[in-house]
């Protein structure tokens, strides 16, 4: 009988194991949230897809239909501690996608001295076969004919472009060994974080900078980078410059 | 009574808890089973996709149906034929959507779990992303992703298959790629005569046991037993097809040292799978081997250095060889009815 009981007991001890996600077990945490928003701009100006006309340091005009790039591994960092909290998500920002602009993180309650993240997806997502949410293949952001995420998406149209229907189309990606386009971006500023609050944090991504950073890119002669390697990796360098710390609201 | 009232209990802890969290069905696992002394592959290839009966059956169900191409001609079984080792029958090229030809010879599917990279040139990473490529390609399936799901939502056989499996009805590209994986992955080539001679079940005949030894002395560097394959990429002195320009593992790598280099194949069911070579060149055996004893262009940079002498095969040590060759034919592979089409959904014959 009272092996019986022990069985009941343990079943319920069992079943409730599997049924409650495992930080709920945990003691109420010491965690607050950032709330990260991700501002594309160009001359200061919010991106406007399709319509607005825009001049690089070239001279040449250009119209931008898509923008999008993978965000991911978020690193909080407290200097004086040598101290950094990970934070392992992946998203996709996707300027026809207002909803896709604002990402909200959980973290410990704390005040850091800077953020970095991931500009792209890293390797071990690029191989562990299919993903869904922001890594699902429908997002076209894979490459279906060399397996591989494509880390950032600019396309849009130039007059100076001598391309079918004077497009551009920067598709940069690349993971592995020499190819790899992945780069931590660090940016240095005060957050504090509270107990059950939210801090915002607004980072500008001046698109405007992507032309003419370390490596000046000219519609005209380069108007298309569909696969990994050399030209891609200095995209993404380029790429990696324009992301900076507007604003942090607690 | 004070027992009875108990198992009550139990029963309606346990019962109200499967109830509560909306379990899914319950799942028929299976595992990859394969000879002994074979090497484990690289990494598990069902440890995110764990192998079930219900994931098994809704992975071959997909593999057959026309429904994941443009047209509904071209289902995945199109140009992976279970009779021809799931390589296209004496086909040098596919036939893709709207009288297109594929670029390269459709390789044969089996023993996918020791393959690190797919595709000839080893432009897959994982076997679940595979499919993505001939479903998308122009001259193959051509057909969007979004297409197939919205086509696959529709069904409500499907959509009962994928619940069953996956415990969630609604159909997404994650479950669909996992369920073809499950299938794919699942077919393993492990009973040619040669596998029973390994065995001791059956024993090689006097010619099959001389070609044997001159396999091990002369192939099997690159074609390494028991897969047959070691799975590299090299270059076998091939000249190249100037209408193709395939630079086969160059266009992946972007490295000039991977010119002209394509995935060993594996030789396991080589009888089956005519014609020959990544673009399927050669018609026949004889006329491979003929390749390896004269036909190499060895002024090309990365020629494989095992090839840079040839291989001298004589046409006596020809005749053996092709004898131990036939013994690995895997009948029961390609006859395995688990693998087959079932007759409710019959794979719509596509144009050949």
């Amino acid at each position: 009988m009272r092996t019986l009981f022990i069985c009941c007991f343990l079943c319920f001890a069992c079943v409730d194991g599997i049924a409650q996600p495992a930080h709920k077990k945990t003691t109420p945490t010491k965690n607050g949230y950032v709330k990260i928003t991700f501002k594309n701009t160009i001359n200061g100006q919010p991106v406007v897809l399709n319509d607005s006309v825009y001049t690089n340091p070239f001279r040449e005009t250009y119209r931008i239909k898509k923008l999008k790039y993978y965000i991911s591994n978020f690193q909080f960092s407290l200097v004086s501690i040598k101290k950094i909290v990970p934070v392992k998500r992946c998203f996709l920002i996707n300027q026809a996608d207002d909803s896709s602009l604002s990402i909200t993180l959980e973290v410990p309650a704390t005040r850091y001295d800077e953020m970095g993240f991931l500009l792209g997806v890293d390797s071990v997502l690029n191989t562990s076969g299919a993903q869904t949410g922001a890594l699902d293949p429908l997002n076209d952001m894979f490459w279906t004919w060399h397996s591989g995420y494509i880390m950032q998406k600019l396309e849009g149209t130039s007059p100076q472009s001598n391309i079918v229907n004077n497009k551009f189309e920067y598709h940069i990606g690349g993971y592995e060994g020499e190819s790899s386009v992945l780069q931590t971006i660090w940016l240095n500023h005060a957050i504090s974080v509270e107990k059950g609050k939210t801090t915002s944090i607004i980072i500008n991504a001046d698109i405007g900078k992507y032309w003419n950073a370390a490596y000046p890119v000219k519609i005209s002669e380069t108007p298309v980078c569909s696969t990994p390697g050399a030209l891609a990796k200095k995209l993404a360098g380029n790429f990696s410059t324009v992301f900076s710390i507007a604003d942090v609201i607690q | 009574m004070k027992i009875k009232i108990t198992i009550a209990l139990l029963l309606v802890v346990l019962g109200g808890t499967s109830f509560l969290s909306d379990a899914p069905p319950k799942l028929h696992y299976l595992k990859l089973t394969f000879p002994k002394d074979w090497p484990k592959p690289p990494k598990d290839i069902f440890a995110t996709n764990p192998l079930t009966e219900e994931g098994f059956e809704l992975g071959k169900k997909l593999f057959y149906d026309g429904r994941l191409s443009k047209d509904g001609n071209v289902p995945c079984a199109s140009c992976h034929q279970q009779f021809a080792s799931f390589s296209t029958y004496d086909h040098d090229f596919s036939h893709g959507f709207n009288n297109s030809f594929t670029r390269r010879n459709a390789p044969p599917i089996f023993n996918l779990a020791w393959m690190k990279e797919l595709h000839w040139d080893g432009a897959i990473n994982h076997i679940e992303v595979q499919p993505l490529a001939p479903l998308t390609a122009a001259n193959e399936m051509a057909e969007s992703i979004e297409n197939v799901l919205r086509k696959l939502n529709a069904d409500t056989a499907y959509k009962r298959m994928f619940k069953a499996a996956f415990g969630d009805a609604t159909i997404n590209s994650q479950h669909m790629l996992k369920a073809l994986a499950q299938f794919t992955g699942s077919i393993i080539s492990c009973n040619s005569k040669y596998d029973q001679v390994k065995k001791g079940t059956a024993s090689f005949s006097m010619s099959e046991e001389q070609g044997y030894k001159i396999f091990k002395a002369k192939c099997n560097a690159c074609h390494t037993e028991p897969l047959f394959t070691d799975n590299s990429f090299r270059n076998n002195g091939l000249d190249i097809n100037l209408q193709l320009a395939d630079k086969g593992r160059m266009g992946i790598s972007n490295d000039p040292s991977d010119s002209l280099k394509f995935k060993v194949p594996s030789l396991r069911n080589l009888y089956l799978t005519a014609p020959y070579m990544h673009d399927g060149r050669m018609n026949t055996l004889q006329e491979v081997l003929q390749h390896y004893r004269n036909g190499i262009n060895a002024t090309q940079p990365t020629l494989d250095s095992l090839l840079k002498n040839r291989i001298a095969v004589s046409k006596k040590e020809e005749v053996d060889l092709l004898a131990f060759l036939y013994t690995l034919t895997d009948t029961e592979m390609v006859k395995n009815k688990r693998f087959a089409a079932t007759a409710t959904y019959k794979m719509h014959e596509g144009p050949h």
